[in-house]
């Protein structure tokens, strides 16, 4: 009696386990190609680049273990140290102009209905361009001459053409100045979705109340859009520190390693000089840097609803 | 008082307008002027003797192939992307999925990690296992590059479909297959554009995994042939310049085509979920 009574209602859930399990194989199977290619792509290769980093290795050949003397020899090089600092100068000023501008530019095509989202199109439009191209018009745009376009602005003043790009003082600000130009739009894009979910009604009340133009962005705008921004501030981090493109068709990391970034020193170890021993330990340094930058960033999408879903 | 406010917008526009398009503007002006002009002081601004004398020499020097392999290259990998991406984007939203939060973690991370980062030891993997210098190792890299987005963004929009249009489907004697295909799919159409789109940027503007993974002249990408044309052949700006109109024109054309998508799909990929 009793045996049969507990079959009876084994039975279903017996059924119901088999198919849960049948559903689950599926789902796994149909993530399963997506989920290698892109761990065999995106993850993989950082283990087999701290596994060379410990390896000396040249032009493709690999000469045995040497432990920590890669780290060694990079972490003793001042050039290394100099790289890294060039790395925050880049991405803090650039960050520190892109951002307050994009907010700027989000906050007037807001206003401007649909001749803002013609603007933004049109802002966007360098964003939409490879940055090796963009390096190659820019050099065109600034070159020394008087009929160059910033030759002819500068003659337009009364003063000599100048070359920017080799000018020790004056690299660094135009790379920061050229990748603003090309990117910053993108940072516009989230912000103007941040902006759209701020209640009117706040806005209205905060007038009710006397509260000006200026107090109400700082009152209102600012706290409320700080997800956004969070968000911004994480890509546009992200995507200036590891930029390689630019410096490669400008600079070339001169004039005297003013422009020479991280991402440029690997560039040039790695690639250029072919140290690929060495270069794989600056490639490890700059990953844990980037898996920082990201463990933020996943904090921050973590946070907004749906996420987990 | 409002009057004022609303010219000075017009007029920050006007300039931010001028700022952006401006120098893309001078380069296509430079494309088409003789040599001899290109310097001419003060600037033409529109070339009074226009020529196509530069894109020919590109043409000469057999820049359309590289041309070609970009375009390829990148529809490759957005085909790729797109099936592997939608497939797993459905499966993380109808199918329970054995260590869900940590693939999910998986795609978010990969995300943002830039290819840049780990192209060096990318480099020497490839070699290792023979795909350097072939047909396939830039499409495949470039399709593990854009995944990431595809998952994330085809995921995000079907989540938001309700469950229910498909079980209905099935009621009218439809199979699974047959409701996602017919039902689900032409729904994400705004999802499948914004991340073809993204990808088709992300491949076609590409310049370092093209420069480092292939160096036979027939596998190059166009912005690889154009920085060793310029190696080559030092300041020509006419026909550098040349080389950046028809670098910059099917990327500028796709985004324009479809920026409604990809707008919003960065919109609800990232800020909206």
């Amino acid at each position: 009696m009793s045996v049969s009574s507990s079959g009876v209602r084994l039975h279903p859930e017996r059924a119901l386990t088999s198919a849960a399990r049948q559903a689950k194989l599926v789902g796994s199977a149909l993530v399963g190609p997506a989920l290698i290619l892109v761990i065999a792509i995106n993850i993989l290769p950082a283990f087999y680049g701290f596994y060379l980093s410990l390896h000396k290795v040249f032009f493709f050949a690999n000469e045995g273990y040497v432990g920590l003397a890669n780290y060694a020899a990079l972490f003793s090089d001042p050039f290394a140290w100099q790289a890294i600092g060039r790395s925050l100068l880049f991405t803090f000023c650039s960050l520190a102009i892109a951002v307050p501008l994009a907010l700027l530019a989000a906050m007037g095509i807001r206003r401007l209905g649909r001749w803002g989202s013609l603007l933004l199109t049109v802002l966007l439009v360098p964003w939409a361009m490879s940055p090796i191209v963009v390096a190659l018009l820019w050099k065109w745009i600034l070159v020394p001459s008087p009929g160059g376009l910033v030759g002819a602005l500068f003659a337009a003043f009364g003063r000599p053409p100048q070359d920017l790009l080799t000018d020790p003082m004056l690299a660094m600000p135009t790379l920061i100045a050229v990748g603003v130009w090309r990117n910053f739009a993108f940072a516009t894009i989230i912000l103007i979705g941040g902006l759209g979910q701020i209640p009117k009604d706040l806005y209205k009340a905060a007038a009710v109340d006397g509260l000006g133009a200026l107090e109400s962005f700082y009152k209102i705008t600012l706290p409320l859009l700080a997800p956004s921004l969070l968000i911004v501030i994480s890509m546009l981090t992200i995507s200036y520190f590891n930029e390689v493109q630019l410096i490669i068709g400008l600079t070339g990391g001169g004039p005297i390693r003013q422009t020479n970034t991280l991402a440029y020193l690997l560039y040039n170890t790695g690639f250029v000089e072919l140290d690929q021993g060495r270069g794989n330990a600056i490639a490890i340094v700059m990953f844990m840097i980037n898996m920082a930058l990201i463990a933020i960033y996943i904090r921050i999408l973590g946070k907004q609803p749906g996420a987990a879903a | 008082m409002k009057f004022a406010a609303r010219l000075v917008l017009s007029l920050a526009c006007l300039i931010a307008a001028i700022v952006a398009l401006g120098p893309i503007f001078w380069a296509i002006s430079t494309s088409f002027k003789p040599t001899n002009r290109i310097f001419a002081v003060p600037p033409e601004i529109i070339p009074l003797s226009p020529t196509f004398a530069h894109y020919s020499r590109l043409i000469a020097e057999g820049v359309q192939w590289a041309f070609l392999n970009s375009a390829n290259y990148a529809v490759l990998a957005v085909l790729l992307s797109l099936l592997f991406g939608t497939v797993a984007g459905y499966a993380l939203t109808r199918y329970p999925v054995a260590g869900k939060p940590a693939i999910l973690l998986i795609f978010v991370g990969a995300m943002a990690v830039p290819g840049f980062s780990v192209l060096l030891p990318t480099q020497l993997l490839a070699s290792e296992l023979g795909l350097y210098n072939t047909y396939l190792v830039l499409p495949l890299l470039y399709a593990g590059h854009i995944l990431p987005f595809a998952v994330w963004v085809t995921r995000a929009h079907f989540a938001s479909i309700p469950r229910e249009l498909e079980q209905a489907a099935e009621i009218d004697g439809y199979s699974r297959a047959e409701a996602v295909w017919k039902i689900v799919l032409p729904g994400a159409k705004p999802a499948l554009l914004a991340s073809a789109t993204f990808g088709f940027l992300h491949c076609w503007n590409d310049y370092v995994t093209g420069t480092t993974m292939v160096d036979q002249p027939e596998l190059r990408t166009l912005p690889v042939a154009l920085i060793f044309f310029q190696g080559f052949h030092g300041r020509d700006w006419g026909a550098l310049m040349a080389g950046v109109a028809i670098a910059t024109i099917p990327p500028v054309v796709v985004f324009l085509l479809f920026r409604k998508y990809l707008i919003g799909g960065f919109a609800d990929g990232s800020v909206k979920g």
